[in-house]
């Protein structure tokens, strides 16, 4: 955790140098009478680089012991995470309905690794009652079918 | 208009059938979320953002986000007492000496007293706010751009050092959140900043694609990661109405957990969460029994749980009279009000009467509703706990992405979902807390707006700040909370090194 942390803390020191040399040079300061679309984001960049000096020397004075952490499954995250990227280019090119279909099923096998019966009938109802919920009742606008077009 | 015609017109909007509706639909959503665990009011507010969109008037989509506000505060006490796992932050003292309770067969009587000092709580805290907001709005019109930077500043320092977590990571996060708010067309001067060459970015990014990427999904995907399985407790509920004995023993628990929580709620950054701590603190160290505390005393289930709803109504006082969001919940509202195109602060009471008053009254009467939920329903929420996660967790996925879709019909939108997503997630992972971010992302332009505006007003002179009197005192604030928490920072640094070998795991970096 402290070597995650000590890394994050140097990340945030460099964004803020950053973020004041792109509102210095590109966003332009202006002056203390007339602030430019740079002054505050240059104070914010500053202020980032001094909190992660600061995020630095805090860690490095602190001397902390781990407490025994629970098991934590990070592959499911993360594929998860992947499989909404698609969903996100499916939804556009497949259609709401073929690709919010497809991404429960995809999730229930993939992330929940559930049995084909459930996955399917989970799968069927939840496109059937956001389809109603969306389409029918609040009437959004949704992508149209890719087979229907 | 004065306070009791006010709220005479209030009542007469919160009792027509569409906004009694939408103030059950709130309180039975709030209820239901706070009971799951895992998933808080920010969040499920953010979820239905989208929602606000379609509801006809402002005041009946306010009226719904309110009462599942509220209506978590109920409903979070649920799985504390029951499986000792707070079903959102604020229930967490909850879980001490309720889930004693419920193992000693008393888990109807912690649910009852839960229940009903939220309700006597909530309802103290809402005459509180029909007596303090209209003055106080009264008061913030003469509020300029200099005290509106020193306000705003203030309360997003407060909402940073109140949180109770690493300050550092505090401030990043509030940092990370203005440049956020930086992103698009800047207001002044017209130039384009942070967008590298992305029309999509050009406008900014949107408050709902933000609340709901962090809060939402970023909430599922940690979520995910756990392995923890809990069981509920399967004693039989028993009576959920007290007893006398009961009755006498909690009262003024509940009365001094009223009066904590609405003064802390109205301080941004206090919030629910700090006035059930200080309110259990406080019942303990004044109780004839202290002993009892943590082996399931009534008090430190009703104090608690009076606070954080007396929190939970008074934050509302900042919002509908500074147009200053105290906390992640009440930024989703203030988010809602833009959306329907009212901006909160003191001219909300002159221009927008109906959503001032019609709110208020709509707390009285969520109030009286969520109690009639609560106690004869604690069973039938019980049964919620059921629904595995497996489900849940992949249907919030699809209706944030339809949710967030609709708002402009583009994908863009989902995408910036599902990058704050990952922000959300990494926050998490690295122990920071989300919650001044979208403060910040809110309150973002204001601040930036009057700072430029302020030094515009002097001729460049940082003075301004402190000469006029109502900005003046909160500046002081400002540095005393600056110096005060730098000086309690060093202070514990140096008790650590030269006396005490505290335990390691309880340090804290600043």
């Amino acid at each position: 955790m402290k070597l995650r942390e000590q890394l994050t803390a140097l990340l945030t020191s460099l964004a803020g140098v950053w973020i004041m040399s792109y509102a210095w040079i590109v966003l332009k300061l202006g002056s203390i009478h007339v602030p430019d679309a740079g002054f505050l984001p240059f104070l914010c960049g500053a202020a980032l680089a001094v909190l992660g000096v600061a995020w630095l020397l805090a860690l490095h004075w602190t001397k902390r012991k781990e407490a025994p952490a629970e098991k934590r499954l990070w592959h499911r995250p993360l594929s998860s995470l992947l499989l909404m990227i698609a969903y996100g280019w499916a939804m556009e090119t497949l259609g709401y309905i073929s690709s919010t279909l497809v991404f429960v099923i995809a999730w229930q096998q993939i992330v929940e690794k559930e049995k084909w019966a459930k996955t399917l009938s989970i799968a069927v109802l939840s496109t059937l009652a956001m389809y109603a919920l969306f389409v029918h009742l609040l009437k959004v606008p949704i992508p149209s079918e890719f087979f229907l077009r | 208009m004065d306070i009791f015609s006010g709220l005479l017109d209030g009542f007469a909007i919160a009792l027509t059938a569409t906004n009694l509706l939408f103030c059950l639909l709130g309180a039975i959503i709030g209820t239901a979320i706070g009971v799951l665990p895992g998933l808080g009011p920010a969040a499920t507010i953010a979820l239905l953002l989208p929602i606000t969109y379609v509801i006809g008037t402002p005041v009946t989509a306010i009226i719904m986000m309110a009462g599942i506000f509220y209506g978590a505060m109920y409903g979070g006490s649920t799985t504390s007492i029951l499986l000792n796992l707070p079903g959102e932050a604020a229930s967490v003292v909850t879980c001490i000496d309720g889930y004693q309770m419920a193992k000693k067969g008393r888990a109807g009587a912690a649910l009852g007293i839960a229940a009903i000092g939220s309700f006597v709580a909530g309802t103290l805290a809402v005459v509180g706010l029909t007596m303090f907001a209209p003055p106080l709005a009264e008061f913030a019109l003469d509020f300029g751009p200099p005290e509106y930077f020193a306000l705003t500043t203030l309360g997003l320092l407060l909402a940073v050092t109140l949180s109770g977590g690493s300050i550092i990571k505090g401030l990043i996060i509030l940092l990370f959140g203005l440049i956020l708010a930086m992103v698009g067309l800047d207001p002044i001067s017209g130039k384009i900043r942070f967008t590298f060459g992305s029309i999509g970015l050009q406008g900014g990014f949107d408050f709902v694609t933000l609340a709901m990427g962090v809060f939402g999904l970023g909430e599922i995907l940690y979520n995910l990661e756990s392995t923890m399985k809990t069981e509920i407790v399967t004693t039989k509920l028993g009576k959920v109405f007290p007893t006398l004995g009961d009755w006498a023993d909690s009262r003024w628990a509940i009365c001094r957990g009223s009066v904590i929580g609405f003064f802390v709620g109205i301080i941004p950054g206090g919030g629910a969460v700090i006035s059930s701590l200080a309110s259990y603190a406080i019942e303990k160290k004044y109780s004839q029994h202290p002993e009892e505390f943590g082996q399931g005393a009534i008090q430190g289930v009703a104090g608690p749980e009076s606070a954080n709803n007396a929190a939970s109504s008074s934050s509302f006082i900042p919002l509908l009279t500074l147009g200053i969001p105290g906390n992640a919940a009440i930024a989703m509202i203030f988010a809602a009000l833009m959306i329907q195109g009212i901006t909160p602060g003191p001219f909300l009471v002159a221009e927008h009467p109906d959503v001032f008053w019609g709110v208020i009254a709509s707390m009285y009467v969520g109030n009286v509703m969520l109690l009639v939920l609560n106690l004869p329903l604690v069973g039938l929420w019980v049964q919620m706990l059921r629904v595995p996660y497996g489900i849940l967790a992949p249907v919030i996925v699809l209706f944030t992405t339809i949710g967030v879709y609709s708002t402009q019909n583009q994908v863009f939108d989902i995408y910036a979902m599902l990058f704050f997503a990952a922000v959300g997630y990494l926050m998490r992972k690295l122990d920071f807390d989300p919650a001044p971010l979208p403060l910040a992302f809110v309150l973002g332009p204001l601040v930036e707006r009057s700072l430029r505006q302020s030094l515009l007003l002097s001729g460049g002179d940082p003075a301004i700040f402190v000469s006029r009197p109502i900005s003046g005192i909160l500046m002081v604030i400002f540095v005393l909370l600056i110096v005060g928490q730098t000086i309690f920072f060093l202070r514990r640094k140096w008790k650590r090194r030269c006396c005490v070998p505290v335990p390691p795991e309880t340090e804290k970096s600043l």
